[in-house]
């Protein structure tokens, strides 16, 4: 199963879209789940909910085989931690999907880490999604502990002097 | 971590936007152990990850697009400030820990900031601004530190 989702704060048309027209052209042996927030566009050759509660969520999540999304850093590390192959199609400004073109730096700078693959346009969906599927993510240590650490040395030091 | 018999003694106020700035912050939980903290976020969806670090403020999403949100949003702040008067604010981002950031400092509270994973090339606006009244800036690309002073880099939290 592939779960796609976009987040729930802002519509993603294109992506949405785009996976659909492919699997509507080509048809697709895999099983599609889709949870789309406020895109308007509703996809006809697969299932879609606007939205799923945290624990439904996770469940799709940690079931799916591979995943499909905007660039959100909130699925980006979920995919990381999990391991999960992951298609990201960053939101752009010039279409109004998001203020700044920040999920386009981070698609391009983990893609070329090799923990993620990136399509920039719909044109690029369906050549990525053949590769999703061999696709095997890098897999990425998070220092998260070592910044933890400097933050505690620095509120301890504060607390400390009070 | 120092180990002192001291009881410690900062009240902390968290802030990050839902979505990455949340889950970034979330990362870092075991920095604040043992501190009194509260946290502010943006959207109701992301209340149940923060409430075990106390209350939970949600003040609504805005951003530069939408100018009356932005006003909303600031007093709502305001507000939070003025009532919890924390020691310090840590913060992931975005405008609202920017606000929380710049009003918390004219109260004293000392500043964290550590800015997001995927401001690759360049620091995030909020960022820009908090930049110069923080006490400490962390950020997550060692290219970042090198371009801008006052920036530290020891990790990333990804």
């Amino acid at each position: 199963m592939i779960f796609l989702t976009v987040g729930t704060q802002f519509p993603f048309d294109r992506l949405v879209k785009a996976v659909d027209e492919i699997v509507s052209k080509n048809g697709l042996d895999e099983h599609i789940f889709a949870q789309v927030g406020t895109t308007t566009y509703r996809p006809r050759n697969f299932e879609a909910v606007s939205s799923l509660e945290k624990t439904l969520f996770d469940k799709h999540f940690s079931e799916a085989d591979s995943i499909i999304s905007h660039a959100g850093m909130g699925t980006i590390m979920m995919a990381l931690e999990s391991g999960k192959p992951l298609l990201v199609m960053p939101r752009l400004s010039k279409y109004g999907e998001v203020v700044n073109d920040h999920q386009l730096a981070i698609a391009r700078k983990f893609e070329q880490l090799g923990y993620l693959l990136a399509a920039y346009g719909a044109e690029d969906v369906t050549e990525k999604m053949k590769q999703l599927k061999s696709f095997v993510p890098q897999d990425r240590q998070s220092e998260a502990k070592i910044v933890a650490d400097r933050i505690s040395i620095f509120l301890n030091e504060l607390s400390d002097s009070k | 971590m120092s180990n002192t018999d001291k009881p410690k003694s900062l009240r902390i106020c968290l802030a990050a936007s839902a979505g990455g700035h949340v889950s970034q912050l979330l990362k870092l939980a075991e920095s604040w152990n043992g501190y009194e903290t509260f946290c502010v976020t943006t959207t109701e969806v992301v209340r149940d990850k923060l409430s075990k670090f106390g209350v939970v403020y949600v003040v609504g999403e805005c951003n530069r697009q939408h100018p009356i949100r932005v006003i909303t949003v600031l007093l709502r702040c305001i507000r939070i400030i003025f009532k919890e008067r924390p020691d310090v604010v840590i913060s992931t981002g975005a405008a609202a820990g920017c606000m929380l950031c710049l009003l918390g400092k004219m109260l004293g509270a000392k500043i964290v900031w550590i800015d997001s994973i995927t401001n690759v090339e360049r620091l995030s606006l909020s960022g820009r601004m908090v930049r110069y009244i923080a006490d400490l800036f962390l950020v997550q690309w060692p290219e970042l530190a090198i371009r801008y002073k006052k920036v530290e880099y020891v990790g990333a939290v990804v």
